[in-house]
């Protein structure tokens, strides 16, 4: 393009360069001074849908947020507070292992009213096969029975531990006793130890009324910070019917010998009729020891109060709240978010390299179709 | 100067603005004009040149010096909007081409002047649409070859070599039409 005859042909190129009108230029000027205001043919259409490096922001703190709040709900469920109240099936699980016996009573006591039964039924039945035995087992489910349900009876059992600082111990012991006599409950079984941090503290065995249990529970609650609180229920309703039922049996019974007695003719028949007429009023005071105590179960329930001094053992929470307790929160709260997100990772990455995947695809096939254009 | 100018959008919104305003004040015909030569239609080419400068002001921020010259990036973003809209529509420029406007080649200039441009102009309509493409972006945008290249998105020696294969088949083609 350096001879003359380029440099004319260049001259004719540039003269035959379009331009533009004027009225579109002005136009254009006063947008470019509008800052380039959006204009779309579906004006409705951009306002909706803005560019994908916009959404990215909004839709990144969403997923922020939702990371965050599925943390906090797993971290609530799986945490606990140490005042929190947990039913366990078996009441004072942990203390039975320790130095409380008595803790395991309810169970016992079932037991052996359901065996107190079984030898019951079957020498009153005049039957010994384990048969009989397997039917009276089932007679409290049977349509004979349940209408005298009338009244549940519910054993309720509660342990308690409290922390306090070992000057506090005396002060706290005194207000568990005011705060079982203002529920009309009963101490059964109470120890208070002085010392050191770890050493000192106190131990209550309580009776308290069972429609009273909740107010007495938060009672004691106030006296100190709890640093657990655990709460069993055991229905006891069959074993108190079957109970009540023989009681009946046994009272019918002592009527019959007694008939038995007024009509005996003979010296030895009198006799025989009278050992049998003891026996069954010994089996009658029996049962009415064991209906007596699974009333007394029912009605009142049994709590164990512990006030413990120094750190506590509860690894679940509970005590002073400190750095250490601090730290292993935001490392729970760390690991089950990045637990979280971890699981949100593997459902999200695989639809993001989907993502990806079709984005390149696009961008390729939209390269290739913008040269095909100028083939 | 203009890569300065826009070089200065990365560090004050304002500056920018006044950068991307000096570069749409020098550039705006030369879009047009080479978008014009591309689509062969008045009203798509100004639809497209609008377009392009709006999708330009958007990514003004994302604008990197390093990578080549404000223009050569402007005509980049002109090039895919134009190329876009022929896809879109779905027919290759030369379907729509609008017949050559004879008094816009200047009358006043002498029957001689006009008679060679409407040479030149036919022989501009043999070129196959790339060569078309590289005198648009040479003679109608003014960009120097390097800026080609970068628009193009081929090395700057082969822009050259291109360049001149078309200008000799332009010339051969207005030869072979006097």
């Amino acid at each position: 393009m350096d001879t003359p005859r380029d440099e004319k042909l260049a001259a004719d190129l540039r003269a035959l360069r379009p331009t533009p009108r004027p009225e579109f230029a002005a136009e254009l000027d006063e947008r470019a001074a509008a800052g380039f205001p959006r204009r779309s043919r579906w004006p409705q259409l951009a306002w909706q849908m803005p560019s994908p490096r916009r959404m990215l922001i909004p839709a990144g703190g969403i997923a922020v947020v939702a990371i965050a709040l599925v943390t906090t709900v797993v971290a609530i469920n799986e945490g606990g507070g140490g005042s929190s109240s947990e039913v366990p099936r078996s009441l004072f699980q942990a203390d039975k292992s320790t130095s409380a016996p008595e803790a395991a009573k309810p169970s016992t006591q079932y037991n052996g009213a359901t065996e107190e039964i079984e030898r019951s039924a079957a020498s009153a039945g005049g039957a010994s096969s384990a048969g009989a035995a397997a039917e009276v087992e089932v007679k409290p489910f049977s349509q004979e029975i349940r209408p005298r349900l009338d009244r549940r009876a519910v054993e309720r059992n509660a342990e308690l531990v409290l922390g306090a600082a070992p000057a506090d111990v005396a002060d706290d012991a005194s207000k568990v006793f005011e705060a079982v006599h203002a529920h009309d409950g009963i101490v059964m079984r109470s120890s208070t130890r002085e010392g050191e941090p770890g050493v000192a503290g106190a131990r209550f065995e309580l009776l308290i009324p069972s429609a009273k249990l909740s107010d007495a529970l938060a009672a004691l609650s106030a006296i100190d910070e709890v640093r657990s609180r655990h709460e069993a229920t055991d229905d006891i309703t069959a074993p108190t019917v079957q109970t009540g039922e023989l009681l009946q049996d046994s009272k019918a019974r002592i009527d019959s010998l007694l008939a038995q007695l007024e009509a005996a003719e003979s010296e030895s028949e009198r006799e025989t009729v009278e050992e049998e007429l003891a026996a069954e009023r010994r089996h009658r005071a029996r049962l009415r020891a064991q209906l007596q105590n699974l009333e007394r179960r029912a009605d009142y329930s049994r709590v164990l109060v512990r006030i413990e001094t120094g750190a506590s053992h509860d690894s679940s929470g509970g005590g002073a709240w400190g750095i250490d307790d601090a730290l292993g929160d935001a490392g729970h709260i760390l690991a089950v978010a990045a637990a979280v997100a971890l699981v949100a990772l593997a459902v999200l990455g695989p639809i993001a390299l989907v993502a990806l995947l079709a984005w390149l695809t696009h961008r390729a096939w939209v390269r290739r179709e913008r040269r095909r254009v100028l083939s | 100067m203009e890569q300065a100018l826009v070089a200065e959008a990365k560090d004050a919104p304002r500056a920018g603005d006044l950068a991307f305003d000096r570069l749409y004040r020098s550039s705006r015909d030369d879009v047009y004009a080479y978008v014009g030569s591309l689509l062969r239609n008045d009203a798509a080419a100004e639809e497209v040149t609008a377009a392009a400068f709006e999708r330009a002001y958007r990514k003004r921020n994302r604008f990197d010096p390093e990578r080549g010259e404000p223009r050569a990036w402007l005509f980049g973003i002109a090039r895919n909007a134009a190329l876009d809209e022929l896809r879109r529509r779905g027919r290759q420029a030369e379907l729509t081409a609008e017949p050559a406007d004879l008094d816009s080649f200047g009358a006043e200039e002498g029957a001689e002047h006009s008679e060679r441009r409407l040479a030149v102009s036919a022989a501009l309509e043999r070129l196959a649409p790339g060569e078309r493409e590289l005198i648009a972006l040479k003679f109608f945008a003014g960009l120097e070859n390097r800026e080609i290249a970068r628009v193009l998105g081929i090395s700057e020696s082969n822009t050259g070599t291109k360049l001149h294969r078309a200008m000799t088949k332009l010339r051969e083609a207005c030869d072979g039409h006097a």
